[in-house]
Order: C-alpha cells, then structure tokens, then sequence
C-alpha cells in the first residue's frame, strides 16, 4: 500500500503536471500560431470598447444568465468557487499577503467553498443525465464531470474533516509540509500525512486531481483560455 | 412559338426571384428528351447573360434568343 | 469510401482549420444553452437540429483525424471514421442550417456553427454529393463572367427595355440615361440581381437623389458561397471587385441581397471603395434630403424581417428602421432584439433548392411565420431576395394574409418628385 501511495503522492503528481503545463502550453502556442480568419466573425450591432465587452462575456456570462438562469446560477458560484478553490491551494503551499487582505483561516471558505463546488458539480452531470442535453453529451463530459466531482469531493472531505467533525491528525501543517517539498523538488512523505486515519482522502482526492490535470490540455477545459478569445472574435 | 422551331415544352418564368429561372430550367429540362426544345419566357433583363452561360455549363444549346418589348423568349435544346 | 478519398477529403478539412475554426471545435462544452437557439429546432423539436449537434457531426470527424485523442481514446469523444454514412449526416447538418448565426448569439464562447457547417458543405463537394444545383449556379455565375464580351451585346438590350419601367416611377430630364451602364468615374456602382425587380425601383431612386451611378454587368449573389466553394466565392467576388476599379468607382452599393452583401463587405478586403448595401444607401439620401417620400403611401401596419446576412452577421440595423419610420407611423418591430430575430429559414442556399425542400422549409420556419402574426402588420418588409421568396411561400403556406414587400420598392413607391 505504501507504495501506491507513494506513486501517486509524488511521481504521478509530477508527471500530471508536466502534462498540465507541457501539454496546455504547446496546445496553446500551436492554436495561436494558425492562420486567423480572412473576415471578421463579429455579431452586431457593434459595441465599444469591444474588449471590454468581451471581457464581459467571458466572465459574466450574459448569454447563459438570459437563457437559462439557473443554470448560470451554477455557473457563477461554480467559477468563482473554484477560483477560490485555487487561492486556497496556493496558501497550502505558503503564506501569500495579498489573500489575506480579507483575513482567513486556511483553507479558505469554511468548507464552504468544496460543498458549493460539488453541488454544482451534481447539478452539471444530472442536468445531463435528461434530453436534450443527454443527447448532446459525449462520453468526455461525463468523465471530466465525475473526475472532478471526485477531486473536489475527497478534497473537501480534508477539510470538512477538520471544521465540521473535528478530526484534527491532518492539518494544514502537514499539508505544507508535502506541498512544499513537491515544489521545492525536495519531496518527502511524513509519516503523518501517509499513516492518519484520513490519509486515503488524500490520496484519492491527489489522484483525481492527477488524472484531471493530465486530461486538461487535450479535452474541452482548454476553454479557460479559449473563452476569451472567442469571445473576443464574437465581438469584433 | 416561334416558326422554324418545335417546341416541346413551355415554361414560364417571368417575374420569378433569383435563382429561380436557372433552378426551373434546369428541371424543366430533364422533364425532355434529347434533342427535344424548351420556350423558357422570362422578364428577367438578366436572363440574357445567365441562360447562355447556364447553357454552356450545363451542356445544353440554346436554339434562339427572342427579346421582345417586354419579354425575352429562349429556345433551348436539350443536349446531355 | 476508399482510402484515397478519404485523404482527399482530409486534405480539404485540413485546409479548413484555421485559428478560429480549431477554437471552434475545441472548445464547445455541449452545455446546451445553443438548444432554444435554433429555428428549425424550434419549430420541428428534433435534436439533430440543435446546434451544437451539428456541430458535433463535423467535431467526431475532427477528433478522429486531427486529435491524437482520437488515434488513443477515440471514444472519449465518440470520435467518428470519414464514410458515407459520415457524408449522409453531414449533408443533413449543412443542408437543414441557414447560417443565420442566431445560435453564436446563445453560445457562452460564441461558436459560429455557420463556419463549422462551411467545413460539412466543403467536404460534401469534395465527394460530390452537393445539391447539384447549387454547383450549377455557381459555375453558371463563374462562366459568366469568363464570357462577358458574348453576353454583353444581349444585357444591354435587355437593360434599355427596362428604362421605361424606370422613368415610370421617376421622370428624368430628356438626354439622361435612366439605367447608365459603364460609366468611368462614376460615383457608385449598383451591384443587381438578374431579376428587373433588382433594378427597376433601384435605378429610379438613385435618379431621384440624384446620384452619379453605374449599374454592374455582373449579379451580386454570390452562389460559390451559398454552396460553400470558397475558390468559386472568390472567383465571383474579384471581378465585382475588378469593375469597381476599373470604374474608379468610389462606392459599391449592393443590392437586397444579404449574401452578396455580407461577402463583398467582409471578403473583399481593404479597397479603394467603400461597400453598402441598398439599404443604406437610401437611409443616407433620406437623412440627407436628397430624397423625399410620401408616407401616406403606406396606410397599413408595416413589419420588417431583418435578414441575418445583413442585420446581425453584417451590421446594418438602424437604417431599415429609420426609413420605415419615414415612410410609415405604424411600424412594427417583430423581435425585442434584431439580433434575435429569427431567420425566414431560406438562407445558405435553401431556397435555391426550390421545391425539393419546400416542405422542411415550410415546417422548419414555423417560428418566423408566428412572430410575423404576432405583430399584427399587414405589410411584411425585408431587403434580402431570398428572404423574401421565402417569407412569400411562407405566407402562402401559413395563409399569413400579409403583403412581401422589398423595402427598396416600397421606397421608391413612395417617392415624391
């Protein structure tokens, strides 16, 4: 067992990451470097400054809010959770003073943030499970719903662990302790984080996040840098 | 209908929107034999460059060009 | 289908894929807010019509071919093999959807099905298997202008029988020309359709304001884009393009006609003219008092169908509205939003189809027929001529009772001398 854990706590992380960066930024570049398009792909009418209206499609979502309100609904606590979701982690690795402007324990949220993030994250995969959108999904979409509803559950299974029923072995010290020297490319397993009653957590949540994180570049979450752009096609 | 020319079918076409004319035609013209002739009657003033040309590309002859005060009358022979 | 086919059609997929089409076709999250986007969704509820399964049709040829996905993990993304029955459904795809571009106004990402439907329409000529009246149209137009010097003699005759009809709605001094021809130097060149609808009302109205104007050899449409041939697109284009120089012309007006509008604002480049539609051109002679218009003319309610080539996908939507408010006080408006208005359902060469689709659409444009009702107007406007053969039959088919009218001939009705 050990050595599963080990697999996944360190070799596999790297090698997620190198894929998450390697495999985003070369799909990045090669996308850019296309020829663009010979005419505009502008709706009109027009508006200005049209950067600034792309902006505001990409990230308030205005068409989905007019459309389907619910579902933006879950769109917006689900992007900005998992914005949060991602300051949160950072401070895993290390104190940051620009996130403590406003001042709070780490992890952020209360445990708040991974219980929005899995609601939405059901909403997203049973709102798929009826017509017409089961009609439209592919099998990717499923798989990324539920990898990353299993990342974030187990994450956040740490932290509730910790704020709502009190089981306090595994804290945001060891957690430092392991990420830091993942970074540092120093890594190292401290008994305590491998040998507490909550390490599967851990392990299962590192895992997921592992398997999300290497599937990223070539699936269709690539759209956290493509909305933009289009967007920006869109407008002109 | 003009003198020296059979016709075998009639089709009018005036006052039709783009495309139309050339859509007709070109089904009224399977609706014949080869070497059997359409009279095709449009008002189209445009007609007089677009039915040679469809012509040529649709490998059809076109027998007569008749243009009146206010009509244009074709004799198109079917050839493929 | 053959290996070599299939390379071949690849070939011509590849030559597709540029930046903003591979944006498209990675990015779509099938998230479904496109589903009430569609009008032939919306009028028939089939689930092939939504757009983002069209687009899917066109994405699994693409994840199989052109994503190391689809050599790995094909079924990720159900990644499809190129075949004939591939063909079948991307004939379905292309051939049921407009271009209208209604979807990219739902689209969170705005993914423009029309481009993603260009790739389905190129791949279907390719394997021959187009409406082959569409590449008939398109050759017959590209033959026309290779062989001008024969037709040129039998255009003009016709173009002088036609002068007659012109001075009828506005009398000219004697010794002007009411439909010039050629005219070097010229100050606007007055792109047509082949139909004397195209040019009768037009030329009156140019001759009303007062303008120096030339009418073009050539037809607007442009009939390489509605099958999606971009060689023939081009071919079309540049010698609309090649007269207006030749002409010195210093602005290229093109006729009611929202694909020709759309690629010769958009496709041209940058020349040394500028390009309007009609549309503009008599909302600017309005605005600037060179012509004048007698609203009494109109008595009944006045609604107008703002065609997607050239209200949402190109830009002009203001000026309809301020000639309708000149020449009527009951005017309409048939959506809250032009750019949601819904397409007639003839657009990207449905209409030319004729009577093969008339049925699909007939049923497909069931939304449109309801909106144009619900406006109460007895007079249905619009400045496309295949949105009004389609409004036309549709107005026959729903028992509508309404009037189509082209706005360009309800302007020059309605002039005042």
């Amino acid at each position: 067992m050990e050595i599963v854990y080990y697999i996944i706590l360190i070799p596999m992380v790297y090698v997620a990451f190198a894929v998450f960066f390697v495999g985003t930024g070369v799909r990045l570049v090669k996308l850019f470097r296309e020829p663009r398009n010979p005419t505009t792909l502008q709706i009109f009418p027009d508006k200005r400054p049209r950067w600034m209206w792309a902006l505001h499609d990409t990230f308030l979502l205005p068409t989905v809010r007019r459309h389907n309100p619910i579902f933006w609904v879950f769109l917006m606590l689900f992007h900005i959770s998992f914005l949060l979701l991602i300051i949160g982690h950072l401070e895993l690795i290390g104190d940051f003073r620009i996130f403590q402007i406003v001042q709070h324990e780490v992890f952020l949220g209360n445990g708040f943030v991974g219980l929005i993030l899995s609601i939405s994250l059901l909403f997203f995969l049973f709102r798929r499970f009826a017509s017409p959108n089961r009609d439209l999904s592919v099998p990717e979409d499923y798989y990324l719903l539920i990898l990353l509803f299993l990342t974030v559950f187990f994450g956040s299974q740490m932290d509730w662990a910790r704020r709502w029923y009190d089981y306090g072995n595994l804290s945001v010290v060891e957690y430092r302790e392991y990420l830091s020297s993942l970074l540092y490319l120093k890594p190292h397993l401290s008994p305590d984080l491998t040998s507490s009653g909550h390490s599967f957590m851990l392990v299962l949540h590192v895992f997921f996040a592992n398997l999300f994180l290497m599937f990223f570049p070539f699936s269709q979450i690539m759209h956290s840098f493509l909305s933009l752009p289009m967007n920006k096609l869109r407008r002109g | 209908m003009s003198e020296d020319i059979k016709v075998d079918k009639v089709m009018d076409l005036k006052g039709m929107p783009c495309p139309m004319p050339i859509v007709k035609v070109s089904k009224g013209i399977k609706d014949v034999e080869v070497g059997q002739v359409i009279e095709a009657i449009t008002t189209d003033p445009g007609a007089l460059a677009d039915f040679p040309a469809w012509a040529k590309t649709s490998g059809n002859e076109i027998l007569k060009t008749d243009q009146q005060e206010d009509l244009i009358k074709f004799y198109i022979e079917r050839k493929a | 289908m053959d290996q070599k086919t299939r390379d071949e059609l690849l070939k011509l997929f590849q030559g597709k894929l540029n930046e903003a089409m591979k944006f498209y076709l990675e990015t779509c999250t099938r998230c479904g807010v496109c589903t009430e986007a569609c009008h032939v969704y919306a009028s028939m509820g089939q689930i092939k019509y939504i757009a983002a399964y069209r687009h899917e049709i066109v994405r699994r040829i693409y994840k199989k071919y052109f994503k190391g996905r689809g050599k790995i993990w094909p079924s990720v993304g159900e990644a499809r093999e190129l075949s004939e029955m591939a063909l079948e459904e991307l004939y379905e795809a292309a051939y049921s959807c407009t271009g209208c571009r209604r979807c990219m106004v739902y689209c969170p990402f705005g993914i423009d099905t029309q481009m993603i439907m260009s790739i389905a329409k190129l791949l279907l000529i390719g394997a021959h298997t187009e409406p082959e009246i569409l590449t008939l149209l398109a050759d017959t137009s590209v033959e026309k202008g290779k062989s001008l010097e024969l037709f040129k003699e039998g255009f003009l005759t016709g173009i002088k029988n036609l002068e007659k009809e012109v001075v009828k709605k506005w009398k000219i001094e004697a010794g002007e020309t009411a439909i010039p021809v050629d005219v070097d130097g010229a100050d606007l060149l007055y792109v047509a359709l082949a139909g004397a609808h195209s040019i009768v009302p037009a030329a009156a109205i140019f001759n009303a304001a007062g303008e120096n104007w030339t009418l073009s050899f050539f037809e607007a449409v442009n009939f390489g884009a509605f099958v999606g041939d971009p060689t023939k697109t081009k071919l079309i284009l540049d010698r609309i393009v090649k007269e207006a120089k030749r002409l010195k012309v210093k602005e290229v007006c093109i006729c009611e006609c929202g694909t020709a509008f759309r690629v010769m604002k958009q496709l041209s480049g940058k020349q040394p003219f500028e390009v309007s539609s009609i549309t503009e051109v008599h909302s600017r002679y309005l605005r600037e008092g060179r012509i004048k218009v007698d609203k009494s003319k109109f008595k009944e309610p006045i609604t107008y169908h703002d065609p997607c080539q050239i209200a949402r996908n190109g830009g002009v939507i203001d000026e309809p509205r301020y000639i309708l408010n000149r020449l009527s006080d009951d005017f309409r408006e048939m959506s809250p939003e032009p750019k949601y208005n819904w397409c007639c359902g003839g657009g990207g060469g449905l209409v030319a189809l004729g009577e093969d689709n008339l049925d699909f659409r007939m049923k497909s444009a069931k939304v449109k027929a309801d909106q144009v009702q619900e406006t109460g107007a007895k007079i249905l406007t619009t400045a496309c001529e295949n949105c009004h053969t389609q409004l036309s039959d549709l107005n026959s088919h729903y028992e509508m009772g309404v009037e189509v009218k082209f706005l360009s001939s309800m302007v020059a009705d309605a002039l005042m001398q």
